[in-house]
């Protein structure tokens, strides 16, 4: 008898995680073998050490996949009324050509999910996120002459970071130089670039169908040999995120719809962006209740920390006066670039808002077998911790 | 621009008791009514020279607390109820009395009583909930919230206060459905279909639905029974258009309001099917949930509001017949004051589920549940003939192949068919006839689905969760506007409580 146990099913239904347009060549670069779920695809937490992974996006140019981020297609004559009751800011500001950063909450003003929003017509605009909303932005869209279409599968993403990625788009032909940040343009029939990124530097996202992806990817890795490209994976991009102080959904919020207990959900307040909250401009979701919220002011704040010492403080408590407990870390780590043992975290009100002295972070060690506790001091920092004028420089200069 | 400091938009009932206790307040209201006459299903109609109740026909389970407060005066006559049967022994029903036409006996008479009586008591507990808001429950223990929780609170207490062996019974009953709990206590028969037709009467649900068993107890909530108000229900809406007007509110009937206008998040005014504008910063609307989001603009609401405004479900299934007779009809078995009764053709628990069945499927009931009403027999026609008007489940909105004048017909000869077999004759003596379907019902009151409680009385849309979760409070969306219908906490039939609350509401928040 014939033995089935191991017959691979048929082709063309995928079981478990499948490969992003981009896969054929990540996989030939990966050395450590070592990837993530990320939205059902395949993508790589570390193709082969992190911290060459991380100097690239500081030092060079860098690509990472981002094909697995939703992205839905808003289109019709009324998309911008549809998205302006969606999303808390005012979309009727975003030009044609324009990318924004937006969030968008629930009836009670908790954040749904945050991302970015491409405006590329009068009446087409693309949102990215990482969250799947396509029930949500169908229910969204009722009464609204408006189509949502999930373009998630047909839409492959790459992103291009780094001090030389200008350079890199250069010398592949692209035109970029009038690219302001947050700009797009179509540079090619069905390849639009956006002056975008998660990294806080210099760099840009390239959107591309799947078809045309690989032969995108070559030319843009022949292009950089000179600049120093490499492909890199999530843990670098992560370490570049928090330097860049970019909160991430499922870290430093709870997107609301998947939580379960009571009073997990932030507002956009809460998150620290209260300017991406515009209560003038009209109903949006959740304003009602977000202004209720803001005559009662926060109940805790997503804050920037500078910590003594340099061990790093993940998941570490937070205390006023070494004594009550008033937060936690949310994201940590020792930034090699700015030498500074930095975090996100959560701390309750009144600290982290009117109260900023006298916090400490509780930091466990464990050093060969013992455990060490370290308290050390936190300060509470306004401005993102990696700032560099190249990432806001246009034209952009070589590196 | 015209200014009033309330407009109140529907002069059915409940738009006439808003307007009353805004206008009682000193306000300056405007009651605005799409139709050119008042009262929406209470309206009375005309069919070949004779006056009748073109849609709601009795009174029952009016709020006392509206009466009172509108001061409304109205002499209405308790009505026996006539179950009729097939075999002459109809069963007729006087409060807990139930006995048989002919005045013996009936074999279920004391178990009817003591059903009858524990649901009354129940349903006036219910009752006194409906005069209030329903508890808010959405925000943090509070001291605020403290007061909601009270509400709830009392009706725990009163609930104990009956005793345990009634608390229990309470707690088994309250949430399952009229088919189990009456064919407990009763044989299935006239008896008992009469008791399921008025747990399901406007329902999208057949008896054995859970949360017939509430719709049930809900009817009984004043005491049961039901009224025919002298003069007829036109009486009933004039003693409610007068208890506004007298107070100083204006009334104006055709007049369609085609929008709620609002500026930054808070009610300016309405605009008129003709463009013209009048301004008010509180508008009350009677309209459907849906409806009345719709008039304020689905933009203004939360997309969970307008989700559960969308889903909120009003599929009527009750239409109405209306006859014209050219002598008075002899029903068997009945005497003139029963026949003047209120007449139910409902011969059993068992067919009054049936009858449900085929409207789930788009098909028109062979068997229909009548309630029909000959109010001639009480106050003759100058004209010296007869009408009969009947309440028919269950009929489709929207039937397979549509509303054709063969459909039409096939549910009016029914209904003729049916009382005719209990009054032989009736069919030759009907001059005029007419129907009108849960459509028809719906384009001329603009009720949504032509349902008769603006939405299904189920427990997902009553109380704190009626018209739909966090708009339960009368305040709909934008500042200012409150929802004052039926579709509004405690909901259908002639209560007057939703215009009466929203009123309330609005005056606290008015005066804040």
């Amino acid at each position: 008898m014939k033995d089935t146990r191991h017959d691979l099913p048929p082709e063309h239904i995928p079981l478990g995680l499948i490969p992003t347009p981009f896969q054929p060549r990540l996989e030939l670069l990966s050395r450590t073998k070592d990837w993530m779920n990320w939205a059902g695809y395949i993508s790589p937490a570390v193709l082969d050490t992190m911290e060459f992974e991380y100097f690239a996006i500081r030092n060079q140019a860098t690509l990472f996949d981002i094909s697995p981020m939703h992205k839905y297609r808003i289109s019709g004559p009324e998309a911008l009324a549809m998205l302006n009751r969606l999303v808390t800011r005012d979309v009727r500001k975003l030009a044609p050509g324009r990318v924004a950063y937006v969030m968008w909450c629930d009836e009670d003003g908790m954040v749904i999910d945050d991302g970015t929003l491409f405006r590329l017509s009068e009446t087409e605009f693309r949102l990215c996120c990482q969250e799947p909303q396509f029930s949500w932005l169908l229910d969204a869209a009722w009464g609204y002459d408006a189509q949502i279409e999930d373009e998630s599968h047909n839409v492959a993403g790459l992103s291009l970071q780094g001090p030389t990625s200008a350079s890199v788009l250069r010398g592949a032909g692209f035109e970029i130089d009038t690219l302001r940040p947050f700009d797009l343009a179509e540079v090619e029939p069905g390849l639009v670039i956006s002056r975008t990124g998660f990294t806080g530097d210099l760099g840009y996202e390239l959107w591309i169908s799947p078809d045309r992806a690989l032969a995108l990817w070559d030319r843009l890795w022949d292009a950089g040999q000179i600049w120093g490209i490499r492909a890199i994976g999530y843990h670098a991009l992560n370490m570049a995120r928090i330097e860049a102080g970019f909160i991430a959904a499922g870290v430093e919020f709870q997107p609301i719809h998947h939580t379960l207990r009571l009073h997990r959900g932030r507002t956009p307040l809460e998150l620290g962006f209260a300017w991406l909250v515009d209560f003038d401009k009209g109903h949006f979701n959740g304003r009602r209740a977000l202004a209720a919220h803001a005559k009662r002011g926060p109940r805790s704040m997503i804050v920037k920390l500078d910590i003594g010492g340099f061990k790093p403080a993940a998941d570490a408590l937070i205390y006023h006066r070494k004594k009550r407990e008033v937060g936690h870390v949310t994201s940590a780590m020792w930034s090699p670039t700015l030498k500074r043992n930095i975090a996100l975290a959560e701390i309750r009100a009144p600290f982290g808002t009117d109260r900023t002295s006298d916090l400490w972070v509780e930091i466990y060690l464990n050093q060969e077998g013992v455990w060490q506790r370290r308290m050390a001091r936190a300060t509470v920092l306004s401005q993102p911790f990696f700032r560099n004028p190249r990432a806001r420089a246009t034209p952009p200069a070589a590196f | 621009m015209e200014q009033f400091d309330a407009i109140v938009i529907g002069a059915g009932h409940n738009g006439l008791t808003a307007a009353a206790v805004l206008a009682g307040k000193g306000k300056k209201v405007l009651v605005l009514e799409r139709s050119t006459s008042l009262g929406g299903m209470m309206a009375t109609g005309m069919l070949n020279g004779v006056q009748l109740p073109r849609l709601a026909h009795l009174l029952y389970n009016l709020n006392p607390a509206v009466v009172r407060d509108l001061g409304l005066k109205l002499d209405a006559k308790p009505m026996p109820t006539v179950a009729l049967s097939e075999d002459g022994r109809h069963v007729v029903m006087k409060g807990a009395e139930a006995r048989f036409a002919d005045g013996t006996a009936h074999p279920d008479a004391a178990a009817f009583a003591t059903l009858y009586q524990r649901l009354v008591r129940f349903g006036t507990l219910l009752g006194q909930l409906a005069q209030a808001a329903p508890p808010d429950l959405s925000g943090s223990l509070s001291l605020a919230q403290a007061g909601e929780l009270g509400a709830l609170a009392r009706l725990g207490l009163r609930l104990r206060l009956m005793g345990k062996a009634e608390m229990r019974e309470f707690l088994r009953i309250v949430l399952s459905n009229a088919q189990d709990l009456i064919l407990d206590e009763l044989a299935d028969g006239p008896l008992a279909g009469a008791l399921a037709a008025d747990a399901v009467r406007g329902a999208w649900a057949g008896p054995s639905a859970p949360g017939t068993v509430f719709s049930l107890i809900y009817r009984l909530a004043q005491g049961g029974g039901a009224a025919l108000p002298a003069g007829g229900m036109v009486a009933v809406i004039s003693a409610f258009a007068k208890a506004a007007e007298v107070r100083g509110a204006t009334i104006r009937t055709g007049a369609a309001v085609q929008r709620i206008v609002i500026e930054g998040d808070r009610v300016t005014g309405v605009e008129l099917a003709d463009g013209t504008r009048v301004s008010a910063a509180t508008v009350l609307s009677t309209a459907g949930a849906a409806q009345s989001m719709m008039l304020a603009g689905h933009e203004s609401y939360d997309i969970e509001a307008v989700r559960r405004l969308r889903n909120f479900r009003t599929k009527g299934t009750a239409a109405k017949v209306n006859l014209v007779l050219s002598g008075a009809p002899e029903f068997n078995g009945l005497s003139r004051e029963q026949a003047s009764g209120r007449l139910l053709i409902a011969p059993s628990v068992r067919a009054v589920e049936r009858a449900f069945n085929p409207v789930k499927y788009g098909e028109i009931t062979q068997m229909p549940i009548i309630e029909a009403v000959v109010p001639t027999l009480t106050a003759p026609d100058a004209s010296g003939k007869h009408v009969v008007s009947a309440v028919v489940q269950y009929v489709p909105y929207a039937p397979d192949g549509g509303w054709t004048g063969t459909a039409r017909q096939i549910v009016i000869d029914q209904v003729v068919g049916a009382l005719d077999r209990f009054a032989p004759g009736l069919a030759g003596m009907v001059t005029a006839s007419e129907l009108l379907t849960p459509g028809d019902i719906e384009s001329e009151t603009g009720a949504p689905g032509g349902h008769w409680h603006h939405g299904e009385m189920s427990f997902d849309q009553l109380m704190s969760v009626r018209p739909a979760n966090g708009l339960a409070h009368y305040g709909f969306g934008p500042a200012g506007l409150y929802l004052a219908g039926a579709a509004a906490h405690p909901g259908g039939d002639v209560t007057g409580a939703p215009g009466r609350n929203a009123a309330l509401k609005a005056l606290k928040e008015m005066a804040a």
